[in-house]
């Protein structure tokens, strides 16, 4: 009998944890889809009319359009940049270099921990003298900081787990080692180096500070919902609550591939 | 093509990126903080080290720098608290597979979330007049709470957001962890009659030691970089009630005139920190790898 309410009290327990995870966010969808007058109620409502309003205001809206544009560029490009030179990079550190590449692995860890304040100020001055400050091509300069670094940490592993049997055959074959990588190795790698990706994307999808600092007028998504709390004389926590919906969809179409990296790194690491 | 060459075209385009873009802003930050320059005047010139002699009577700094070290207390041990806790928790009550993939989704949700969505989303259920945390604490006869706008309230409620994002994450990775930990040490123990408590207290736990060091020093350096949530829910207020290292040299080297040398002397201070924990992170792991 015990056993039975302890059990019942645990999975009642575990049902709140999952309300607490996904409420918060479930919360703010249904507050992107009320009018004003719905959210300002004493007794918060589940049931209203839903309307379009606010995204349509988000869409209208110049500035926010300008913002995801924004965005679309500089993620697309650094991210690009990033994978086009830090994967090649990556299996070179894997398989070809014993000597220096821990070294040099740690260097570029380092920069995946380096405050973005320590980059972000003394970029100010660098940009405003060299002319490039406030432009996309400024930022996405800063952003391939993260994106090479994270792409290369991420890939490492994933060139170690390729069976070495597979590279060393097709080089007795008479392979070249660029061969080897672009027609065996990469292949083989591709979904764990697909999840750095999209792991690389994230991180800069959602950076806030080098933006804000950076680039005040050609700003990504991310600093253009960061200024609109006062949109007109009241808190317009609908058009808020949309502009939110927007900037969390991309992240949350990747979470099934964050898990699968999640599952390999943990069970590789054990090994 | 030779192995020599590959490995070269393959290293040096990354590495020089990386290398120029980091020398430059670490020298960078070295040099401007030798300097009194400012946004506002083009004119400067080198005051060796009055800036780092300036922050050592400045007690705005020293302020950031308290709020700093209680934010990484707050927020680390919270996080890996509420992620021991909840993966002994969960490991003990879900058995099927399939609601645990469950849970480890909805857990890695929030993590996914920019830093700036997560702070409307908050800012959002804090709010005292219709916010819908306030509206649970009306039905038990308190508040309304001012969580934002409270000095004692505001950094802790700040700090429930990142544990909210952190802790549910670590939960997943722990609860991973003792997935492919071996059977046969806990079978032992319950061969022993040891309650079950007593099992994650003094077995699963300890052999997890190496792993969750790791994960609070990988905590801790994420945690100095607070600025996208602070500066969303608070702006550093009320006051300077919450306003971190990162946050001060925000706002000196952009808002209050733009003392960039003045910024610089901070935020190379921040960078010497964040070096120093992350060198020890990566000396440990070696250590546990090997």
């Amino acid at each position: 009998m015990g056993r039975v309410i302890s059990a019942t009290l645990a999975r009642g327990l575990l049902a709140l944890l999952i309300v607490v995870a996904l409420g918060p966010i479930l919360w703010t969808v249904l507050g992107a889809f009320k009018e004003l007058r719905d959210i300002v109620t004493p007794v918060p409502k589940l049931l209203f009319e839903p309307t379009l309003d606010n995204f349509a205001t988000i869409l209208r809206n110049p500035t926010i359009r300008d913002g995801l544009l924004h965005s679309g560029v500089v993620v697309s490009v650094s991210v690009l940049i990033g994978a086009v030179l830090g994967i090649p990079a990556a299996h070179a550190l894997a398989r070809h270099a014993q000597r220096f590449g821990d070294d040099v692995q740690f260097f570029v860890l380092s920069l995946r921990f380096m405050p973005p304040v320590a980059i972000a100020i003394p970029f100010i001055v660098i940009y405003l003298d060299l002319g490039i400050y406030d432009t996309l091509f400024g930022l996405i300069l800063v952003y391939l900081i993260t994106t090479i670094s994270t792409v290369i940490w991420l890939s490492v592993p994933a060139f170690e787990r390729v069976p070495r049997d597979i590279e060393e055959a097709a080089a007795m074959e008479g392979c070249s080692p660029f061969e080897v990588f672009w027609r065996f190795s990469l292949p083989v790698a591709a979904p764990s180096l697909f999840g750095a990706i999209v792991f690389t994307f994230v991180l800069v999808w959602n950076e806030l500070l080098l933006a804000l600092t950076l680039a005040a007028q050609n700003a990504t998504l991310p600093v253009v919902a960061a200024s609109i709390t006062s949109l007109g004389k009241e808190v317009p926590w609908g058009v808020i609550n949309a502009a939110t919906v927007v900037l969390v969809i991309p992240p949350l179409v990747f979470i099934g591939l964050l898990m699968g990296l999640l599952n390999t790194s943990v069970q590789s690491g054990r090994k | 093509m030779t192995r020599k060459i590959f490995v070269r075209l393959a290293l040096v385009p990354a590495i020089s990126i990386l290398a120029t873009l980091a020398l430059v802003s670490i020298a960078g930050a070295i040099w401007f903080a030798l300097m009194n320059r400012t946004l506002r005047s083009p004119e400067y010139e080198f005051v060796g080290a009055y800036n780092f002699l300036r922050l050592l009577r400045d007690s705005r700094f020293f302020n950031a720098l308290e709020i700093s070290a209680l934010w990484e207390l707050i927020t680390v041990t919270g996080t890996l608290g509420l992620a021991v806790l909840l993966s002994v928790l969960i490991y003990e009550t879900v058995q099927k597979p399939l609601w645990r993939n469950v849970i480890c989704f909805a857990f890695l949700v929030p993590v996914l979330l920019p830093r700036v969505a997560a702070a409307f989303i908050w800012r959002f259920m804090y709010s005292p007049s219709l916010g819908v945390i306030n509206y649970l604490c009306g039905l038990v006869g308190i508040g309304p709470v001012e969580f934002l706008a409270d000095p004692s309230l505001a950094l802790i409620s700040v700090a429930v957001v990142d544990i909210w994002q952190w802790g549910l994450f670590f939960t997943v990775i722990v609860l991973k962890l003792m997935e492919t930990l071996p059977r046969d040490p806990i079978e032992a123990a319950m061969l022993d009659n040891a309650r079950r408590w007593e099992i994650h207290a003094y077995v699963t736990l300890p052999m997890l030691k190496g792993p969750l060091v790791s994960l609070a020093l990988v905590k801790a350096v994420e945690s100095l970089r607070s600025f996208d949530l602070i500066f969303v829910m608070t702006g550093g207020g009320p006051g300077k009630a919450t306003e971190t290292l990162d946050l001060y040299a925000y706002q000196m080297g952009i808002n209050m005139g733009g003392r960039i040398s003045y910024a610089s002397a901070m935020s190379l201070l921040l960078l010497v920190v964040t070096t120093i924990a992350f060198t020890v992170i990566w000396k440990a792991g070696k250590k546990w790898a090997a």
